[in-house]
């Protein structure tokens, strides 16, 4: 049962994870991103590969990951910064299938759809396994509330001022200083390293990654996650991560009154209450269940 | 009871902001009043309004002593009231001939009839029936957006700063334009900037000053009035 | 050469049935504003419905098809109406996020129903045709021509209908458009019938040449997308010319490419246009 609520607790905390690096872009600078799972998956195969293949430190794959997906953010960004935001939605959705493509394609770097195992954990194997899912709980933890930390004090900082100020009114911020786009870009870099990041701990917590862990429905759970908990809000962020992990195992259990059904439909029916879910949220409370405390005289 | 009357309307364009504050209006049929006053006057917001593009937070507008506030833009175009924005006043991908079929869309009844008279009335207009709205040149697109209006035959017309941008020839022919338009029976009521013009055409002008009424009275009298020519007219 | 010629056809084949759901999805745009992403398990659902009608009730593909895009269509009209058009008041991007996960579920209610196993459509077996060293199958000859057919009755629709036109002025000028009495409600359900029920039509004509499943659609989005992106969201000639161009660049990157990466050539091309023209190839909106 520890065990149990262990593991539900780290998964908690890398969406939660993902979940604020989605409030920076999505629920701060109001840039959507659709392909979440793409910079995702960057980040878990970069560091997979460093410590697995060429047999570096954890920490340095880390780094690499968030270095790289940031990187790849910064490109991104870079082409979609100048225009509308459905065109963002577009090219970032296209961005998560196109690295699912080349992760089940180049098989010399990514052993395709087989995936890469034996990714190695901190103190795995050299400490009983329940020992190491709680020291990598710690670890993962330590990571958010790190995290949480820099992007709250981010949001009071000059720069988050700005980026509220870009959501809210593109042109009025543009007619503020021509700097929007670098902070557009700044924004959506560190977002996308901090995705790099989530998917690098995955990695190596779970010591396997496979190009079918990075579909799109990933991208939902953090959306959903972000909305849930209340757009704009880092306390939501993590609040609507954790009602993830509840949902997602709340989900397991519509086995247990649908029993004549099989395997797949019951995947496709869990798929769809969560989909479902989603659309309710943005439907009937799209400020979420912690909604944005916006500091006073900032909305008009 | 005139045509068009409006009693004390407040509107703006958020919650928060009243561009119109308290605004009277009124025009008979079959003459031309013109709505003058400095920037920011809420002249624009008030034919926005009477349109049914806003909705008055107070007051009471009618057409023929039907009451319209409140109502949508589409419901009103139906009675008779046919409004010309300032700007994008034409459907600039489509030709000349479409958007005039696009002026009575709301009532398709022999269209065809009123599209011929039009182009016969405006051969400018003819000469460009296939061509898109957006290679028009200003006044042109002017005189299309007021034969778009015509198409459903309206009672009155609102003009939104028709001469807005316009060269002083095509002014000239602009308000040479409406006073025959008006000439056929259509009662207008136009917002300008240019107040001379304005003034010279208008049988009654309303002036508008910070969302209020400040004068009223005929066009003529207004013009001669020492005080508005030293506020509007320039002298 | 002969080669290049055959890939070059493919291309021209693959790209005007790429067309129809480009077409779809791009006047949905021009209207409605947000990139509308459902697009995708709706044309899966075209396929399937267009798979029961020729499987389980015999009818030919060319009937079958119309049965696919009446079902798209509706799906379309009745999702937007339910799921996206109370959304949209709240953002379009969280409409463009919410078809997101309405796509999510409408690929999974056709997997619920029928699986992960791929199907083929009843085709009569027929050979090739060939001609100066290049094949093409009758069945391609067929697609074909319902792709140009489909388009032919959009092209005609658009230019010569009172429906049609009032479409085209919503798209041009929303706020004239609701001045001149045209109502953009009724609008907006015959372009999300119109246009989903063209999704459908292209979903099947995709399954046609291969098979479906109910990754069919979501496979064939970053084409859609791409085509539609070329020739500027919201034209619905750029989407013929970005769709054929599309096609075409697809099939020619073969001759560098291992065949998986197909779809990746559309996310290039997006990339590029929008790096170097961001108005796409005919213009934004142009009609």
């Amino acid at each position: 049962m520890t065990d149990y609520l262990v593991a539900m607790l780290t998964f908690a905390a890398l969406y939660g994870l993902m979940s604020l690096a989605l409030n920076l872009v999505w629920g701060m600078a109001g840039m959507i991103n659709l392909g979440l799972v793409g910079f995702f998956a960057l980040g878990g195969y970069a560091s997979a590969l460093l410590t697995h293949r060429f047999g570096l430190p954890i920490p340095v794959g880390l780094a690499a990951a968030f270095l790289f997906a940031g990187a790849c953010g910064v490109v991104v960004a870079l082409v979609t910064a100048r225009l509308r935001g459905d065109y963002l939605a577009i090219v970032t959705l296209g961005f998560a299938e196109v690295v699912r493509i080349i992760a089940s394609n180049e098989i010399w770097l990514t052993n395709g759809t087989d995936g890469i195992s034996g990714i190695p954990g901190p103190l795995r194997g050299e400490v009983p396994p329940a020992t190491f899912n709680l020291v990598y709980l710690l670890i993962v933890l330590a990571v958010v509330a790190i995290a949480f930390f820099l992007l709250q004090n981010l949001r009071h900082s000059p720069f988050g001022r700005v980026l509220r100020a870009i959501r809210d009114d593109d042109q009025v911020a543009a007619v503020a200083g021509k700097w929007v786009i670098a902070f557009k870009i700044e924004a959506f870099a560190i977002s996308s390293g901090m995705l790099g990041l989530a998917g690098a701990l995955y990695g190596h917590y779970t010591s396997y990654i496979a190009p079918d862990a990075f579909v799109p429905l990933v991208t939902i759970y953090i959306v959903l996650a972000l909305s849930a908990g209340g757009t704009g809000s880092n306390l939501g962020a993590l609040c609507g991560a954790l009602l993830i992990v509840f949902f997602q195992e709340g989900t397991r259990f519509i086995a247990a009154w649908a029993p004549g059904l099989g395997a797949v439909q019951l995947a496709a029916l869990r798929e769809i209450a969560i989909s479902a879910t989603l659309i309710l949220i943005l439907r009937f409370r799209p400020q979420g269940l912690l909604p944005e405390k916006l500091p006073r005289l900032a909305k008009r | 009871m005139g045509l068009l009357s409006v009693a004390g309307v407040v509107a703006g364009y958020s919650a928060a902001d009243e561009i119109l504050k308290g605004v009277d209006l009124d025009v008979e049929a079959g003459e031309i009043v013109a709505i003058i006053g400095p920037n920011g006057a809420g002249k624009s917001t008030l034919l926005k309004t009477v349109a049914g593009l806003l909705r008055p937070k107070a007051g009471t507008i009618a057409l023929g002593g039907q009451r319209i506030d409140g109502r949508p833009a589409r419901e009103i175009s139906t009675l008779g009231l046919a409004f010309v924005p300032q700007e994008a006043n034409v459907f600039a991908r489509m030709s000349v001939a479409e958007n005039l079929e696009m002026g009575g869309y709301v009532d398709p009844r022999g269209a065809k009839h009123k599209i011929a008279a039009l182009l016969e009335r405006f051969p400018m207009l003819a000469e460009k029936r296939r061509q898109a709205a957006r290679t028009l040149s200003g006044g042109q697109r002017q005189i299309l957006a007021m034969a778009m209006a015509l198409m459903v035959e309206p009672r009155i017309l609102l003009l939104d700063e028709p001469s807005a941008g316009l060269s002083p020839v095509a002014a000239e022919q602009l308000f040479a334009t409406i006073r025959a338009i008006n000439r056929e029976g259509v009662a207008i009521a136009m917002v300008e900037q240019n107040a001379h013009e304005a003034l010279a055409i208008a049988h009654r002008a309303f002036i508008l000053v910070d969302g209020r009424n400040s004068r009223s009275g005929a066009g003529a009298a207004l013009a001669a009035d020492p005080e508005v020519k030293r506020l509007f007219l320039g002298a | 050469m002969t080669e290049i010629a055959q890939l070059v056809l493919n291309g021209i084949i693959a790209g005007t049935i790429l067309a129809v759901p480009a077409i779809g999805i791009t006047a949905i745009y021009a209207v409605l504003r947000f990139p509308n992403f459902a697009v995708s398990s709706i044309a899966t659902m075209g396929a399937f419905a267009g798979y029961v009608a020729n499987v389980s009730f015999g009818l030919p593909a060319a009937a079958a098809i119309l049965v696919g895009f009446l079902l798209a269509g509706l799906v379309g009209v009745v999702s937007d109406e339910i799921v996206l058009k109370p959304i949209r008041r709240n953002g379009l991007l969280a409409a463009a996020i919410a078809s997101v996960a309405l796509t999510l579920a409408l690929e999974n209610v056709v997997r619920f129903f029928f699986g992960n196993d791929l199907r083929s459509y009843d085709l009569p077996i027929a050979r090739d045709w060939r001609f100066l060293g290049l094949r093409i199958g009758p069945q391609q000859v067929e697609n074909l021509a319902i792709a140009l057919i489909a388009m032919a009755a959009v092209f005609l629709f658009l230019a010569f209908t009172r429906m049609g036109k009032a479409m085209r002025a919503v798209a041009d000028n929303p706020m004239l458009a609701d001045i001149k009495g045209i109502n953009a409600d009724t609008v907006a359900r015959i372009v999300n019938f119109a246009g989903m029920g063209l999704a459908g039509i292209g979903g099947m004509l995709i399954g046609l040449d291969t098979s479906i499943d109910p990754l069919t659609g979501f496979r064939a989005i970053l084409s859609i997308f791409a085509a539609a992106v070329l020739g500027g969201l919201g034209s619905v000639p750029g989407a013929v010319v970005g769709a054929l161009t599309i096609g075409i660049a697809e099939e020619l990157s073969l001759l560098i490419l291992a065949p998986p990466y197909r779809s990746a050539v559309g996310f290039v091309a997006i990339l590029l246009v929008l790096t170097l023209r961001p108005r796409g190839i005919l213009g934004e909106r142009a009609y």
